[in-house]
Protein backbone atom coordinates (compact mmCIF):
# COMPACT_ATOMS: atom_id res chain seq x y z
CA UNK A 1 0.00 0.00 0.00
CA UNK A 2 2.58 2.45 0.86
CA UNK A 3 6.25 1.65 0.55
CA UNK A 4 9.78 3.49 0.42
CA UNK A 5 12.78 2.48 -1.02
CA UNK A 6 15.88 3.29 -0.34
CA UNK A 7 14.27 7.00 0.82
CA UNK A 8 16.37 9.62 1.19
CA UNK A 9 15.72 13.51 1.78
CA UNK A 10 18.15 16.18 1.99
CA UNK A 11 17.70 20.17 2.72
CA UNK A 12 21.18 21.35 2.21
CA UNK A 13 23.61 20.20 3.49
CA UNK A 14 21.77 18.18 6.07
CA UNK A 15 19.67 14.81 5.49
CA UNK A 16 16.15 14.88 6.94
CA UNK A 17 15.79 11.11 5.85
CA UNK A 18 18.92 8.87 5.19
CA UNK A 19 18.21 5.70 3.59
CA UNK A 20 14.84 4.63 4.53
CA UNK A 21 12.52 1.66 3.70
CA UNK A 22 9.53 1.08 4.49
CA UNK A 23 6.60 -1.05 3.52
CA UNK A 24 2.62 -0.85 5.12
CA UNK A 25 0.15 -3.49 3.64
CA UNK A 26 -3.03 -2.74 3.44
CA UNK A 27 -5.01 -3.02 6.75
CA UNK A 28 -2.65 -2.23 9.06
CA UNK A 29 -2.15 0.44 11.78
CA UNK A 30 1.38 1.73 11.74
CA UNK A 31 2.48 4.35 14.68
CA UNK A 32 5.67 6.85 13.62
CA UNK A 33 7.45 7.43 16.04
CA UNK A 34 10.42 9.33 17.16
CA UNK A 35 11.56 12.85 19.22
CA UNK A 36 11.14 16.19 17.09
CA UNK A 37 13.03 16.26 14.30
CA UNK A 38 13.42 13.24 13.90
CA UNK A 39 11.45 12.94 10.34
CA UNK A 40 8.10 11.76 11.29
CA UNK A 41 6.42 14.71 9.33
CA UNK A 42 8.91 14.08 6.22
CA UNK A 43 7.78 10.64 5.86
CA UNK A 44 4.05 11.75 5.61
CA UNK A 45 4.80 14.28 3.60
CA UNK A 46 6.22 12.01 0.91
CA UNK A 47 3.01 10.07 1.31
CA UNK A 48 0.75 12.99 0.15
CA UNK A 49 3.21 14.26 -2.42
CA UNK A 50 3.50 17.39 -0.51
CA UNK A 51 7.33 16.42 -1.10
CA UNK A 52 9.91 14.59 -3.41
CA UNK A 53 12.73 12.26 -2.07
CA UNK A 54 15.89 13.95 -3.09
CA UNK A 55 17.00 9.80 -3.50
CA UNK A 56 14.63 6.72 -3.76
CA UNK A 57 11.24 5.68 -4.60
CA UNK A 58 8.16 6.09 -2.63
CA UNK A 59 4.81 3.94 -4.20
CA UNK A 60 1.23 4.55 -3.23
CA UNK A 61 -1.46 1.57 -4.15
CA UNK A 62 1.76 0.42 -5.96
CA UNK A 63 1.53 3.78 -8.18
CA UNK A 64 5.18 5.40 -8.41
CA UNK A 65 4.32 8.90 -7.19
CA UNK A 66 8.49 9.57 -7.27
CA UNK A 67 8.45 11.68 -10.22
CA UNK A 68 4.45 12.99 -9.70
CA UNK A 69 3.70 16.05 -12.11
CA UNK A 70 2.34 18.38 -10.25
CA UNK A 71 -1.21 17.85 -11.66
CA UNK A 72 -1.40 13.96 -10.54
CA UNK A 73 -1.26 15.20 -6.83
CA UNK A 74 -4.81 15.88 -6.92
CA UNK A 75 -6.22 12.41 -8.10
CA UNK A 76 -3.63 11.03 -5.67
CA UNK A 77 -5.06 12.93 -2.59
CA UNK A 78 -8.16 12.45 -3.27
CA UNK A 79 -7.55 8.52 -2.65
CA UNK A 80 -6.56 9.23 0.70
CA UNK A 81 -7.51 11.24 4.14
CA UNK A 82 -4.97 13.70 5.63
CA UNK A 83 -5.25 15.13 8.95
CA UNK A 84 -2.91 17.79 9.49
CA UNK A 85 -1.23 18.70 12.98
CA UNK A 86 -2.96 21.87 13.58
CA UNK A 87 -6.65 21.11 12.53
CA UNK A 88 -6.96 23.47 9.23
CA UNK A 89 -10.40 24.46 10.68
CA UNK A 90 -12.30 27.30 8.86
CA UNK A 91 -13.56 29.59 12.04
CA UNK A 92 -16.43 31.39 10.22
CA UNK A 93 -17.73 27.76 9.29
CA UNK A 94 -19.66 25.52 11.59
CA UNK A 95 -18.65 21.35 12.13
CA UNK A 96 -20.73 20.84 9.37
CA UNK A 97 -19.69 23.48 6.91
CA UNK A 98 -16.42 22.65 7.75
CA UNK A 99 -16.27 18.84 6.51
CA UNK A 100 -18.88 19.98 3.60
CA UNK A 101 -16.33 22.34 2.27
CA UNK A 102 -13.94 20.02 1.61
CA UNK A 103 -16.65 17.17 0.09
CA UNK A 104 -17.57 20.47 -2.12
CA UNK A 105 -14.49 20.92 -3.25
CA UNK A 106 -13.62 18.15 -4.91
CA UNK A 107 -17.00 17.92 -6.75
CA UNK A 108 -19.79 16.46 -4.93
CA UNK A 109 -23.15 16.77 -5.48
CA UNK A 110 -25.55 18.49 -2.63
CA UNK A 111 -27.22 15.25 -1.82
CA UNK A 112 -24.20 13.17 -1.64
CA UNK A 113 -22.14 16.14 0.55
CA UNK A 114 -25.33 15.72 2.68
CA UNK A 115 -24.83 12.06 3.06
CA UNK A 116 -21.39 12.00 3.55
CA UNK A 117 -21.31 14.65 6.59
CA UNK A 118 -23.74 13.02 8.36
CA UNK A 119 -21.75 10.13 7.81
CA UNK A 120 -18.56 11.21 8.85
CA UNK A 121 -19.98 13.01 12.03
CA UNK A 122 -21.81 9.92 13.55
CA UNK A 123 -18.28 8.10 12.83
CA UNK A 124 -15.99 10.62 15.10
CA UNK A 125 -19.10 11.07 17.42
CA UNK A 126 -19.60 14.63 16.71
CA UNK A 127 -23.22 14.51 15.36
CA UNK A 128 -24.40 16.39 18.25
CA UNK A 129 -21.99 19.62 17.37
CA UNK A 130 -22.81 20.22 13.59
CA UNK A 131 -23.75 23.41 14.47
CA UNK A 132 -20.79 24.45 16.62
CA UNK A 133 -17.81 26.71 15.36
CA UNK A 134 -14.37 25.88 15.40
CA UNK A 135 -13.93 28.30 18.37
CA UNK A 136 -16.37 26.25 20.61
CA UNK A 137 -14.90 23.43 20.08
CA UNK A 138 -12.35 21.52 22.09
CA UNK A 139 -9.15 20.31 21.48
CA UNK A 140 -9.94 16.93 21.03
CA UNK A 141 -13.30 17.77 19.67
CA UNK A 142 -11.57 20.07 16.92
CA UNK A 143 -8.92 16.66 16.08
CA UNK A 144 -12.63 14.61 15.66
CA UNK A 145 -13.92 17.08 13.07
CA UNK A 146 -10.49 17.16 11.03
CA UNK A 147 -10.50 13.08 11.06
CA UNK A 148 -14.18 13.69 9.93
CA UNK A 149 -13.09 15.84 7.14
CA UNK A 150 -10.17 13.53 6.25
CA UNK A 151 -12.59 9.94 6.21
CA UNK A 152 -15.72 11.63 4.64
CA UNK A 153 -14.37 10.87 1.82
CA UNK A 154 -14.29 7.13 2.26
CA UNK A 155 -10.51 6.84 1.45
CA UNK A 156 -8.69 3.38 2.27
CA UNK A 157 -5.91 5.30 3.77
CA UNK A 158 -5.85 7.97 6.55
CA UNK A 159 -2.56 9.77 7.66
CA UNK A 160 -2.62 11.96 10.78
CA UNK A 161 0.48 13.91 11.93
CA UNK A 162 0.47 13.76 15.48
CA UNK A 163 -2.87 14.03 15.91
CA UNK A 164 -2.92 13.82 19.66
CA UNK A 165 0.49 16.58 19.98
CA UNK A 166 -1.98 18.87 22.39
CA UNK A 167 -4.34 17.10 24.00
CA UNK A 168 -4.29 15.80 27.69
CA UNK A 169 -3.59 11.64 28.00
CA UNK A 170 -7.13 10.65 27.98
CA UNK A 171 -8.28 12.77 25.38
CA UNK A 172 -5.42 11.70 23.54
CA UNK A 173 -6.48 7.94 24.19
CA UNK A 174 -9.97 8.73 22.91
CA UNK A 175 -8.36 9.83 19.46
CA UNK A 176 -6.25 6.55 19.03
CA UNK A 177 -9.32 5.06 19.97
CA UNK A 178 -11.41 6.61 17.30
CA UNK A 179 -8.16 5.97 14.97
CA UNK A 180 -8.09 2.34 15.75
CA UNK A 181 -12.12 2.18 14.95
CA UNK A 182 -11.73 3.63 10.96
CA UNK A 183 -8.82 1.23 10.66
CA UNK A 184 -11.05 -1.91 11.80
CA UNK A 185 -13.46 -0.39 9.41
CA UNK A 186 -10.79 -1.39 6.67
CA UNK A 187 -8.75 1.26 6.33
CA UNK A 188 -4.94 1.64 6.47
CA UNK A 189 -3.87 4.28 9.39
CA UNK A 190 -0.56 5.38 9.52
CA UNK A 191 0.27 8.17 12.60
CA UNK A 192 2.85 10.22 13.70
CA UNK A 193 3.20 10.45 17.41
CA UNK A 194 5.56 10.97 19.98
CA UNK A 195 3.63 10.06 23.08
CA UNK A 196 5.10 6.41 24.37
CA UNK A 197 1.97 5.66 26.32
CA UNK A 198 -0.28 5.71 23.94
CA UNK A 199 2.05 3.79 21.69
CA UNK A 200 2.57 1.08 24.20
CA UNK A 201 -1.07 0.64 25.39
CA UNK A 202 -2.36 -0.03 21.69
CA UNK A 203 -0.04 -2.54 20.51
CA UNK A 204 0.09 -1.77 16.94
CA UNK A 205 3.38 -1.88 14.51
CA UNK A 206 5.71 0.86 15.72
CA UNK A 207 8.61 2.27 13.47
CA UNK A 208 10.77 4.38 15.82
CA UNK A 209 12.92 6.99 13.86
CA UNK A 210 15.92 8.88 14.70
CA UNK A 211 17.84 11.56 12.43
CA UNK A 212 16.11 10.60 9.61
CA UNK A 213 16.77 7.03 10.50
CA UNK A 214 14.36 4.26 11.08
CA UNK A 215 16.00 2.73 14.37
CA UNK A 216 13.26 -0.21 14.67
CA UNK A 217 10.33 -1.69 13.41
CA UNK A 218 8.12 -3.66 15.93
CA UNK A 219 5.18 -5.57 14.68
CA UNK A 220 1.70 -5.21 16.32
CA UNK A 221 1.09 -7.35 19.22
CA UNK A 222 4.17 -7.25 20.89
CA UNK A 223 4.06 -5.86 24.59
CA UNK A 224 6.83 -3.37 26.13
CA UNK A 225 9.16 -5.78 26.96
CA UNK A 226 9.27 -7.43 23.43
CA UNK A 227 9.46 -4.05 21.92
CA UNK A 228 13.19 -3.92 23.17
CA UNK A 229 14.04 -7.16 22.42
CA UNK A 230 12.43 -6.82 18.73
CA UNK A 231 14.17 -4.02 17.84
CA UNK A 232 15.54 -4.95 14.82
CA UNK A 233 17.72 -3.45 12.95
CA UNK A 234 16.09 -2.92 9.42
CA UNK A 235 17.11 -1.84 6.11
CA UNK A 236 18.20 1.43 7.40
CA UNK A 237 22.43 1.76 6.30
CA UNK A 238 24.09 3.99 8.98
CA UNK A 239 26.05 6.40 6.81
CA UNK B 1 -20.74 19.30 -12.79
CA UNK B 2 -23.18 22.15 -11.60
CA UNK B 3 -22.32 21.65 -8.27
CA UNK B 4 -18.19 22.66 -9.21
CA UNK B 5 -20.04 25.61 -10.53
CA UNK B 6 -21.67 26.47 -7.70
CA UNK B 7 -18.91 26.08 -5.01
CA UNK B 8 -16.62 27.94 -7.82
CA UNK B 9 -18.93 31.23 -7.69
CA UNK B 10 -19.69 30.76 -3.88
CA UNK B 11 -15.89 31.21 -3.26
CA UNK B 12 -15.53 34.21 -5.32
CA UNK B 13 -18.43 35.90 -3.94
CA UNK B 14 -16.91 34.71 -0.56
CA UNK B 15 -13.45 36.05 -1.95
CA UNK B 16 -15.30 39.56 -3.08
CA UNK B 17 -16.80 40.16 0.59
CA UNK B 18 -12.83 40.57 2.13
CA UNK B 19 -10.65 43.40 1.84
CA UNK B 20 -13.81 45.52 1.43
CA UNK B 21 -10.99 48.27 0.58
CA UNK B 22 -8.83 46.96 -1.60
CA UNK B 23 -11.21 45.75 -3.58
CA UNK B 24 -12.93 49.49 -3.66
CA UNK B 25 -9.60 50.75 -4.74
CA UNK B 26 -9.20 47.75 -7.60
CA UNK B 27 -12.61 48.60 -9.04
CA UNK B 28 -12.47 52.20 -9.02
CA UNK B 29 -8.76 52.31 -10.39
CA UNK B 30 -9.92 50.26 -13.73
CA UNK B 31 -13.10 52.38 -13.90
CA UNK B 32 -10.87 55.25 -13.94
CA UNK B 33 -8.82 53.53 -16.72
CA UNK B 34 -11.91 52.68 -18.59
CA UNK B 35 -13.37 55.64 -18.67
CA UNK B 36 -10.27 57.38 -20.12
CA UNK B 37 -10.10 54.36 -22.53
CA UNK B 38 -13.98 54.78 -23.57
CA UNK B 39 -13.49 58.49 -23.79
CA UNK B 40 -10.84 58.38 -26.17
CA UNK B 41 -12.13 55.59 -28.15
CA UNK B 42 -15.81 57.16 -28.62
CA UNK B 43 -13.78 60.65 -29.37
CA UNK B 44 -11.77 58.46 -32.06
CA UNK B 45 -14.87 56.93 -33.33
CA UNK B 46 -16.76 60.49 -34.01
CA UNK B 47 -13.99 61.87 -35.21
CA UNK B 48 -13.40 58.63 -37.72
CA UNK B 49 -16.57 58.87 -38.95
CA UNK B 50 -16.28 62.61 -39.81
CA UNK B 51 -13.41 61.68 -41.57
CA UNK B 52 -14.99 58.86 -43.60
CA UNK B 53 -17.91 61.34 -44.32
CA UNK B 54 -15.33 63.66 -45.82
CA UNK B 55 -13.60 62.40 -48.36
CA UNK B 56 -16.10 61.33 -50.91
CA UNK B 57 -17.17 64.83 -52.08
CA UNK B 58 -14.66 66.35 -55.08
CA UNK B 59 -15.65 69.68 -53.97
CA UNK B 60 -14.75 73.27 -53.43
CA UNK B 61 -16.66 75.90 -51.52
CA UNK B 62 -15.71 79.32 -52.43
CA UNK B 63 -17.22 82.27 -50.33
CA UNK B 64 -17.55 85.44 -51.91
CA UNK B 65 -16.40 89.34 -50.31
CA UNK B 66 -19.75 90.36 -48.02
CA UNK B 67 -19.63 92.99 -50.30
CA UNK B 68 -18.86 91.45 -53.68
CA UNK B 69 -21.49 92.45 -56.31
CA UNK B 70 -24.20 89.35 -58.07
CA UNK B 71 -22.26 90.28 -61.44
CA UNK B 72 -18.64 89.48 -59.77
CA UNK B 73 -19.99 85.67 -58.38
CA UNK B 74 -21.54 85.14 -61.62
CA UNK B 75 -18.33 85.97 -64.18
CA UNK B 76 -16.10 84.11 -61.15
CA UNK B 77 -18.44 80.93 -61.79
CA UNK B 78 -18.37 81.16 -65.36
CA UNK B 79 -14.75 81.61 -65.15
CA UNK B 80 -14.30 78.45 -62.98
CA UNK B 81 -16.53 76.50 -65.26
CA UNK B 82 -13.99 77.06 -68.32
CA UNK B 83 -11.53 75.47 -66.52
CA UNK B 84 -10.58 71.88 -67.64
CA UNK B 85 -10.64 70.37 -64.16
CA UNK B 86 -13.59 71.77 -63.41
CA UNK B 87 -16.68 69.43 -63.57
CA UNK B 88 -19.53 71.84 -62.21
CA UNK B 89 -19.60 74.90 -60.51
CA UNK B 90 -23.09 75.47 -58.78
CA UNK B 91 -24.01 79.23 -57.38
CA UNK B 92 -25.77 79.60 -54.08
CA UNK B 93 -26.61 82.89 -52.91
CA UNK B 94 -26.75 84.71 -49.80
CA UNK B 95 -30.97 84.19 -50.03
CA UNK B 96 -31.05 80.97 -51.04
CA UNK B 97 -28.41 79.83 -48.42
CA UNK B 98 -29.98 82.07 -45.50
CA UNK B 99 -33.59 80.15 -46.44
CA UNK B 100 -31.58 76.82 -45.77
CA UNK B 101 -30.23 77.94 -42.89
CA UNK B 102 -33.36 79.12 -41.57
CA UNK B 103 -35.57 75.98 -42.67
CA UNK B 104 -32.95 73.69 -41.12
CA UNK B 105 -32.87 75.41 -37.36
CA UNK B 106 -36.74 75.90 -37.47
CA UNK B 107 -38.05 74.21 -34.56
CA UNK B 108 -34.91 75.08 -32.66
CA UNK B 109 -34.37 79.16 -32.95
CA UNK B 110 -36.21 81.68 -34.38
CA UNK B 111 -33.66 83.38 -36.83
CA UNK B 112 -36.31 85.38 -38.96
CA UNK B 113 -35.84 88.77 -37.40
CA UNK B 114 -32.04 88.76 -37.84
CA UNK B 115 -29.83 90.07 -41.30
CA UNK B 116 -28.71 87.55 -43.20
CA UNK B 117 -24.80 87.22 -42.65
CA UNK B 118 -24.24 84.91 -45.10
CA UNK B 119 -21.97 85.55 -48.50
CA UNK B 120 -22.92 83.85 -51.65
CA UNK B 121 -20.93 80.75 -52.23
CA UNK B 122 -19.91 78.48 -55.18
CA UNK B 123 -19.27 75.18 -55.14
CA UNK B 124 -16.57 73.96 -57.47
CA UNK B 125 -16.46 70.14 -58.19
CA UNK B 126 -13.62 68.88 -59.84
CA UNK B 127 -13.05 65.94 -62.33
CA UNK B 128 -10.71 63.76 -59.87
CA UNK B 129 -9.72 64.79 -56.18
CA UNK B 130 -6.26 65.45 -56.84
CA UNK B 131 -6.96 68.44 -58.87
CA UNK B 132 -8.63 69.92 -55.75
CA UNK B 133 -5.40 71.20 -53.82
CA UNK B 134 -4.25 72.90 -57.69
CA UNK B 135 -7.98 75.15 -58.25
CA UNK B 136 -7.97 75.96 -54.55
CA UNK B 137 -4.65 77.70 -54.54
CA UNK B 138 -6.04 79.55 -58.50
CA UNK B 139 -9.31 80.11 -56.95
CA UNK B 140 -7.80 82.09 -53.80
CA UNK B 141 -6.03 84.79 -55.87
CA UNK B 142 -9.23 86.03 -56.83
CA UNK B 143 -10.26 89.11 -55.72
CA UNK B 144 -13.96 88.53 -55.16
CA UNK B 145 -13.03 85.29 -53.03
CA UNK B 146 -13.20 85.96 -49.57
CA UNK B 147 -12.60 82.28 -48.38
CA UNK B 148 -11.89 79.11 -49.96
CA UNK B 149 -12.59 75.93 -47.65
CA UNK B 150 -12.14 72.21 -49.56
CA UNK B 151 -12.84 69.09 -47.38
CA UNK B 152 -9.04 67.90 -47.79
CA UNK B 153 -7.94 70.64 -45.61
CA UNK B 154 -10.68 69.86 -43.16
CA UNK B 155 -9.80 66.56 -43.51
CA UNK B 156 -5.83 66.70 -42.62
CA UNK B 157 -7.06 69.00 -40.02
CA UNK B 158 -9.51 66.27 -38.67
CA UNK B 159 -6.54 63.39 -39.27
CA UNK B 160 -4.47 65.40 -37.01
CA UNK B 161 -6.55 66.05 -34.03
CA UNK B 162 -7.42 62.29 -34.43
CA UNK B 163 -3.73 61.59 -34.58
CA UNK B 164 -3.23 63.74 -31.42
CA UNK B 165 -6.29 62.14 -29.41
CA UNK B 166 -5.06 58.69 -30.11
CA UNK B 167 -1.55 59.04 -29.22
CA UNK B 168 -2.38 60.80 -25.75
CA UNK B 169 -5.84 59.41 -24.75
CA UNK B 170 -4.00 55.73 -25.59
CA UNK B 171 -0.48 56.29 -23.66
CA UNK B 172 -2.56 58.00 -20.60
CA UNK B 173 -4.93 55.02 -20.51
CA UNK B 174 -2.11 52.73 -21.27
CA UNK B 175 -0.59 53.74 -18.15
CA UNK B 176 -4.08 53.91 -16.04
CA UNK B 177 -4.46 50.32 -17.49
CA UNK B 178 -1.27 49.29 -15.89
CA UNK B 179 -2.06 50.88 -12.82
CA UNK B 180 -5.29 49.02 -12.31
CA UNK B 181 -3.73 45.71 -13.40
CA UNK B 182 -1.09 46.34 -10.49
CA UNK B 183 -4.20 47.34 -8.38
CA UNK B 184 -5.80 44.12 -8.72
CA UNK B 185 -3.11 41.81 -8.84
CA UNK B 186 -2.66 43.38 -5.27
CA UNK B 187 -6.09 42.76 -4.28
CA UNK B 188 -5.79 39.02 -5.72
CA UNK B 189 -2.87 38.63 -3.39
CA UNK B 190 -4.24 39.97 -0.80
CA UNK B 191 -7.41 37.63 -0.86
CA UNK B 192 -5.03 34.47 -1.35
CA UNK B 193 -3.11 35.50 1.69
CA UNK B 194 -6.78 35.93 4.00
CA UNK B 195 -7.54 32.64 2.44
CA UNK B 196 -4.58 30.62 2.99
CA UNK B 197 -6.75 27.52 5.27
CA UNK B 198 -9.42 27.20 2.63
CA UNK B 199 -6.06 27.26 -0.48
CA UNK B 200 -4.46 24.48 2.04
CA UNK B 201 -7.78 22.29 2.78
CA UNK B 202 -8.70 22.83 -0.89
CA UNK B 203 -5.02 21.46 -1.36
CA UNK B 204 -5.11 18.71 1.14
CA UNK B 205 -8.27 16.77 0.31
CA UNK B 206 -7.50 16.63 -3.34
CA UNK B 207 -9.11 19.47 -5.19
CA UNK B 208 -8.06 20.39 -9.05
CA UNK B 209 -5.60 23.34 -9.15
CA UNK B 210 -7.78 24.88 -11.60
CA UNK B 211 -10.61 24.22 -8.58
CA UNK B 212 -8.44 26.29 -6.37
CA UNK B 213 -7.07 29.29 -8.27
CA UNK B 214 -10.40 29.66 -10.34
CA UNK B 215 -12.27 31.55 -7.71
CA UNK B 216 -8.99 34.48 -7.22
CA UNK B 217 -9.38 34.57 -11.29
CA UNK B 218 -13.13 34.89 -11.58
CA UNK B 219 -12.69 38.04 -8.34
CA UNK B 220 -10.15 39.62 -10.53
CA UNK B 221 -12.39 39.23 -13.93
CA UNK B 222 -15.42 40.67 -11.66
CA UNK B 223 -13.20 43.55 -10.68
CA UNK B 224 -12.45 44.61 -14.08
CA UNK B 225 -16.11 43.79 -15.33
CA UNK B 226 -17.57 45.78 -12.90
CA UNK B 227 -15.07 48.43 -13.82
CA UNK B 228 -15.86 48.52 -17.18
CA UNK B 229 -19.74 48.53 -16.43
CA UNK B 230 -18.81 51.42 -14.51
CA UNK B 231 -17.08 53.43 -17.00
CA UNK B 232 -19.05 52.67 -19.79
CA UNK B 233 -21.96 53.99 -18.13
CA UNK B 234 -20.28 57.01 -17.19
CA UNK B 235 -18.72 57.81 -20.67
CA UNK B 236 -22.05 56.79 -21.83
CA UNK B 237 -23.31 59.77 -19.85
CA UNK B 238 -20.79 61.93 -20.52
CA UNK B 239 -21.51 61.71 -24.00
CA UNK B 240 -25.09 62.34 -24.03
CA UNK B 241 -24.27 65.48 -21.80
CA UNK B 242 -21.30 66.93 -23.84
CA UNK B 243 -24.03 66.21 -27.30
CA UNK B 244 -26.84 67.88 -25.18
CA UNK B 245 -24.49 71.09 -24.10
CA UNK B 246 -23.34 71.06 -27.93
CA UNK B 247 -26.45 70.80 -30.03
CA UNK B 248 -27.81 73.41 -28.01
CA UNK B 249 -25.09 75.96 -28.22
CA UNK B 250 -24.05 74.80 -31.75
CA UNK B 251 -27.17 73.31 -33.50
CA UNK B 252 -25.41 72.56 -37.11
CA UNK B 253 -23.22 70.23 -35.30
CA UNK B 254 -25.79 67.62 -35.27
CA UNK B 255 -25.36 67.24 -39.19
CA UNK B 256 -22.13 65.41 -38.13
CA UNK B 257 -22.58 61.99 -38.32
CA UNK B 258 -23.47 59.81 -35.13
CA UNK B 259 -21.14 58.96 -32.01
CA UNK B 260 -20.53 55.33 -31.28
CA UNK B 261 -23.73 53.07 -30.76
CA UNK B 262 -24.72 52.69 -26.62
CA UNK B 263 -24.39 48.84 -26.38
CA UNK B 264 -20.94 48.24 -28.27
CA UNK B 265 -19.73 50.59 -26.09
CA UNK B 266 -20.89 48.81 -23.06
CA UNK B 267 -19.80 45.25 -24.41
CA UNK B 268 -15.92 46.48 -24.97
CA UNK B 269 -15.21 48.48 -22.33
CA UNK B 270 -16.77 45.24 -19.94
CA UNK B 271 -15.19 42.93 -22.20
CA UNK B 272 -11.93 44.99 -22.20
CA UNK B 273 -12.46 44.78 -17.99
CA UNK B 274 -13.35 41.13 -17.54
CA UNK B 275 -10.43 40.46 -19.90
CA UNK B 276 -7.64 42.56 -17.94
CA UNK B 277 -8.40 41.75 -14.14
CA UNK B 278 -8.91 38.07 -15.09
CA UNK B 279 -5.92 38.16 -16.82
CA UNK B 280 -3.82 40.17 -13.99
CA UNK B 281 -5.97 37.69 -11.45
CA UNK B 282 -4.39 35.02 -12.84
CA UNK B 283 -0.85 35.92 -12.63
CA UNK B 284 -1.29 36.56 -9.21
CA UNK B 285 -3.22 32.80 -8.69
CA UNK B 286 -0.24 31.34 -10.68
CA UNK B 287 2.23 33.28 -8.28
CA UNK B 288 0.89 33.30 -4.71
CA UNK B 289 -1.83 30.09 -4.35
CA UNK B 290 0.79 27.36 -2.87
CA UNK B 291 -0.73 24.10 -3.68
N1 LIG C 1 11.80 23.04 4.86
C1 LIG C 1 12.87 22.58 5.55
N2 LIG C 1 14.07 23.14 5.37
C2 LIG C 1 15.16 22.67 6.06
N3 LIG C 1 15.10 21.67 6.93
C3 LIG C 1 13.92 21.08 7.16
C4 LIG C 1 12.74 21.51 6.49
N4 LIG C 1 11.71 20.75 6.91
C5 LIG C 1 12.22 19.88 7.80
N5 LIG C 1 13.54 20.08 7.96
C6 LIG C 1 14.43 19.30 8.83
O1 LIG C 1 14.22 17.93 8.58
C7 LIG C 1 14.28 17.19 9.79
C8 LIG C 1 13.04 16.33 9.96
O2 LIG C 1 11.93 17.19 10.15
P1 LIG C 1 10.46 16.62 10.43
O3 LIG C 1 9.54 17.77 10.40
O4 LIG C 1 10.21 15.49 9.51
O5 LIG C 1 10.61 16.09 11.91
P2 LIG C 1 9.46 15.51 12.86
O6 LIG C 1 9.90 14.16 13.25
O7 LIG C 1 8.15 15.63 12.21
O8 LIG C 1 9.56 16.48 14.09
P3 LIG C 1 8.37 17.08 14.98
O9 LIG C 1 8.12 16.08 16.06
O10 LIG C 1 8.96 18.34 15.52
O11 LIG C 1 7.20 17.33 14.09
C9 LIG C 1 14.47 18.20 10.91
O12 LIG C 1 15.82 18.21 11.27
C10 LIG C 1 14.07 19.52 10.29
O13 LIG C 1 14.85 20.57 10.83
MG1 LIG D 1 6.34 16.79 12.57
Amino acid sequence: MVQFQDVSVIYGESFALSRVNLCVEPGEFVFLVGATGAGKSTMLRLMYGDLKPTRGQVMIYGQNITNLKPTGIPKLRRGMGIVPQDYALLPRKNVWENIAYGLRAIGYSQREVHRRVAHALALVGMSSEAKSKPDELSGGEAQRVAIARAIANNAPLLIADEPTANLDPETSWDITLLLQQINLRGATVIVSTHNPAIVDRLKKRVVAMENGEIISDTPSGSYPGEIERARISVATLRR
Amino acid sequence: MIDRLLFILNETWANLRRNGLMQFAAISTSTVALILLGSVGMMLYKLDSVAQSLPRKFEIEVFAHEDAKREEVVALQQQLQAMPEVALVQLITKEEAWQQEKDALLDQMDLSDLPNPLPDKLIVSTREPEQIAGVSKRIRQEKVVEDVLNQQETLAQVMSISRFIRWTGFSISGLLMLSALVLIYNAIRLTVLSRQTEVRIMSLVGANHRAIRMPFVLEGAVQGGLGGMLASGMVLLGARMISDYTSSAWPFLDQLPGGAPVWSVLASLVALGVLLGGLSASWAAQRFVKI
